[in-house]
């Protein structure tokens, strides 16, 4: 097909490049932009990971009918389309909500070795891997990995919990499911030394660095991991520290878990306000009774150039989307990743 | 036949099986400073004494490294200005041969790279003034303070923003009277600082052999006073210099934490929340002297620290640890006196020479230097963190562990492409082996 009869599309990047695409009848926006070299951020291409959001400035572009996708309503309403489903309608525009030169960070194999497997809640473990010699994988603090199951042939998608400066270390915090394959391979085989393949990193969901303005941080279970990586990041980034709110959530007392590791943080960060929130249980000095994004209030948003990441189920993105919109942060400066356990 | 390689580890990682298992201090205890016993390279982002003003007269271009970042300053219309000593062509030290061509630049002896002292921006080259490099690139600028005749560097990260930089009273010991009635001192009469008007500071530096956090904790451990107790000045002056000062009250010790201001600790010495031990029966010995010799010591990041009413009244004597590299650090001893007339000045300055320099800054603080290199190879490989046996009176180095953990404005990474980031380099073999120890300035070309 010709480039010269498809649709002028114009993708704007958060660092103000842009660039023009053609895009045919019948091809996606995702499809056409990375042939033409554009640099897009995506993963599963099939509508289930969201990398590839972006918001759509004018003109019309659709999501192709009947195909199901972890897009919200009010994200799509907003203007959010998945660029792997999205065909342009006629000459349209978009913003991408990170750097042109974040997604030219190469996608790498590596393989790493197990150096632990500990159960910090019963529920929940926490894998340490290190990456062997010769082998690396690079990423943004936010951004996930996908591993292969050792002995399954399955495939997982796991937010990194560490820092790119503890490379070659990678801390990977999962939820156990009954049945589930990584978690039937972390609960009866995984042991130290074993080796397992990881592909990424993947993800537009990650810090934005250099920004000033307070951050507010939710984190709803395992969905704290990629919160840790950009909290211990913002907690080394040279200058004064912007005000830091992390409000944390699980279901009970008894699921809880990183309660020491999250005072440890409050301990290293004198600017960072945690909140740590059970769903039901008894309330003690240090929990809240209630979901994380309840914990937040008014006065925490005393700046409009706050910036929000939530990260947890589809019920508390969109729970806290909407608490954030209503408090004043503005839906530009939100930030969040779904996590559906599997 | 499977022919692909086999998968390995990383060289040089910890392995499992020598991850140490068993900590003597407690664990939760160990976390809390656990950035503490990352800052092998010191903390960055802070404000660090580099020169004695007269050691950079006008004109003079010198090079030294502090937390691993080596640094070039010039003189020029009384001012110093400091930059990243590092050449962005070939990582070059513009220090090592001075080569000005005015007195708004500093030029690369080597390929001619010229960069404007002020914003450190590369301006031109010398052979080559039409590269499109010229204006897109330069050098990291470091803020120099000059006070009571020491030059003071705000040693930071590249991309540590000028918006940022905060004073250098924030880097420095409380000050008094200002701070009398939160920390009283019936003792002695309130300390100078080095910001008071008409404060002269005198002092040595010199380097030392260790990680500069064994230093630093050494400054303020209240055990360790037994390792002075055969010091002349001692003897001479019949001081009565106790065996050690242990803490009988949970207010030992009170945080500084001022939102506008240095963070550190300050110890109650000399209160009821010290006991002074002047005997041990089971040894049989015993404090002979005559003289109460009272003094306070509290310290401040990046590891200042202040001994108020030493070695004399109306003196307080401060010290740096300025770190180098992991091994060695800058040891900066300095005494402040407010000396109001030239006369007075004079006075100081004779007694300076005389008496402090020779019997206290070497008699006295030798034994420092030497008592810290005693404990170096224990904690050289990072293990001797977590393998200390610590007692009651070591609350001193926990509590600053725990509080240069918090308020620390970052940890210097491992040196690299800079003198003794790689050990065996045959450079600093061939100097070691012509007699000349790693050290603080760098070592320029003699032509």
């Amino acid at each position: 097909m010709s480039l010269a009869n498809g649709h002028r599309v114009t993708l704007r990047f958060r660092d103000g490049v842009e660039q023009v695409v053609r895009v045919g009848a019948g091809q996606t926006i995702l499809e056409a932009g990375l042939a033409q070299q554009a640099p897009l951020l995506s993963q599963c291409r099939s509508g289930s990971c969201a990398t590839c959001s972006a918001l759509l400035r004018s003109g019309t572009a659709a999501m192709r009918a009947g195909q199901p996708s972890v897009l919200l309503r009010h994200e799509a309403d907003a203007g959010q389309r998945l660029l792997c489903l999205t065909e342009a309608q006629g000459e349209c525009s978009f913003d991408l909500a990170y750097d042109s030169r974040a997604g030219s960070r190469r996608t790498q194999t590596a393989r790493a070795f197990v150096d632990a497997v500990a159960h910090i809640a019963p529920d929940a473990v926490r894998l340490t891997l290190e990456l062997a010699e010769g082998d690396w994988l690079d990423f943004l603090p936010g951004q996930f990995v996908q591993l292969a199951v050792p002995g399954s042939g399955e495939q997982r998608r796991y937010s990194i919990a560490s820092t790119r400066a503890q490379l070659p270390r990678i801390e990977l915090l999962i939820r156990l499911l009954p049945g589930g394959a990584m978690s039937d391979y972390l609960r009866q085989r995984a042991a130290p030394d074993d080796v397992i393949t990881l592909t990424g990193p993947y993800g537009g969901f990650f810090l934005r660095e250099g920004v000033r303005a307070p951050h507010i941080l939710v984190a709803g279970g395992t969905g704290l991991a990629p919160l840790l990586a950009m909290l211990d990041t913002l907690r080394t980034q040279p200058g004064r520290r912007a005000p830091l709110l992390l409000s944390f959530g699980c279901a009970s007392e008894e699921t809880l878990f990183y309660r020491e590791e999250l005072a440890l943080r409050r301990h290293w960060m004198p600017q960072l306000d945690l909140r740590v929130s059970i769903e039901r249980g008894v309330a003690a000095a240090d929990l809240r009774i209630g979901n994380p994004v309840a914990a937040i209030g008014a006065a925490d948003v005393q700046d409009p150039a706050t910036v929000a990441y939530l990260c947890g189920p589809p019920g508390l993105i969109e729970a806290g989307h909407d608490h954030l919109v209503a408090l004043g942060v503005a839906a530009q400066h939100i930030y969040a990743e779904q996590f559906v356990p599997s | 036949m499977n022919t692909s390689p086999p998968v390995r580890r990383q060289p040089g990682s910890p392995r499992l099986n020598t991850v140490s298992a068993e900590r003597t201090n407690d664990a939760s205890t160990q976390s809390q400073y656990q950035p503490y016993k990352e800052a092998a390279w010191g903390f960055i982002n802070h404000w660090y004494p580099a020169l004695f003003s007269e050691e950079i007269p006008e004109g003079h271009v010198e090079g030294i490294q502090i937390c691993g970042v080596q640094i070039v300053l010039r003189r020029v219309h009384g001012k110093v200005l400091a930059l990243k000593d590092q050449c962005v062509h070939r990582g070059v030290r513009l220090s090592a041969k001075p080569l000005c061509f005015n007195d708004k630049t500093i030029t690369c002896w080597y390929h001619g790279f010229t960069y404007d002292l002020a914003s450190g921006a590369l301006t031109t080259i010398v052979g080559n003034p039409d590269d499109p490099l010229i204006g897109t690139t330069g050098l990291t600028t470091y803020p120099v303070e000059e006070i009571a005749g020491m030059v003071f560097v705000f040693v930071r990260e590249d991309q540590y923003p000028d918006a940022d930089v905060p004073p250098l009273a924030h880097d420095l010991p409380v000050r008094f009277p200002t701070s009398s009635e939160r920390f009283p001192h019936p003792l002695w009469p309130a300390a100078p600082s080095l910001l008071d008007p008409a404060a002269v500071g005198l002092g040595i530096h010199r380097t030392g052999e260790s990680n500069w956090r064994i230093a630093c904790e050494n400054g303020f451990d209240n055990a360790h006073i037994l390792v002075h107790q055969d010091n002349t000045i001692v003897q001479a002056l019949n001081w009565v210099l106790p065996l050690g000062i242990r803490p009988v009250s949970d207010d030992c010790i009170t945080l500084i934490e001022d939102e506008d201001g240095p963070k550190g600790l300050m110890q109650w010495l000399f209160s009821d929340r010290w006991e002074a031990i002047l005997e041990n029966k089971e040894l049989d010995v015993k404090v002979e002297g005559l003289n109460g010799r009272f003094y306070r010591t509290s310290c401040v990041l990046p590891g200042v620290l202040m001994v108020e009413n030493w070695p004399e009244e109306h003196i307080v004597q401060y010290e740096w640890y300025v770190p180098i590299t992991d091994d060695t650090y800058e040891y900066w001893e300095v005494l402040v006196k407010v000396c109001p007339t030239p006369a007075a000045r004079e006075k100081f300055s004779y007694r300076f020479e005389r008496v402090y320099k020779p019997l206290c800054l070497h008699g006295f603080n030798d034994c420092d230097l030497y008592a810290r290199e005693a404990m170096q190879e224990f904690y050289a490989d990072g293990t001797g963190w977590d393998n200390e046996q610590l007692v009651a009176t070591d609350v001193s180095a926990i509590t600053w562990r725990k509080v240069a953990s918090r308020y620390n404005r970052g940890i210097a990474k491992p040196g690299k492409g800079v003198e003794g980031a790689t050990k065996t380099s045959s450079i600093r073999l061939r100097r070691v082996a012509q007699g000349r120890k790693p050290g603080y300035f760098v070592e320029k070309i003699k032509d």
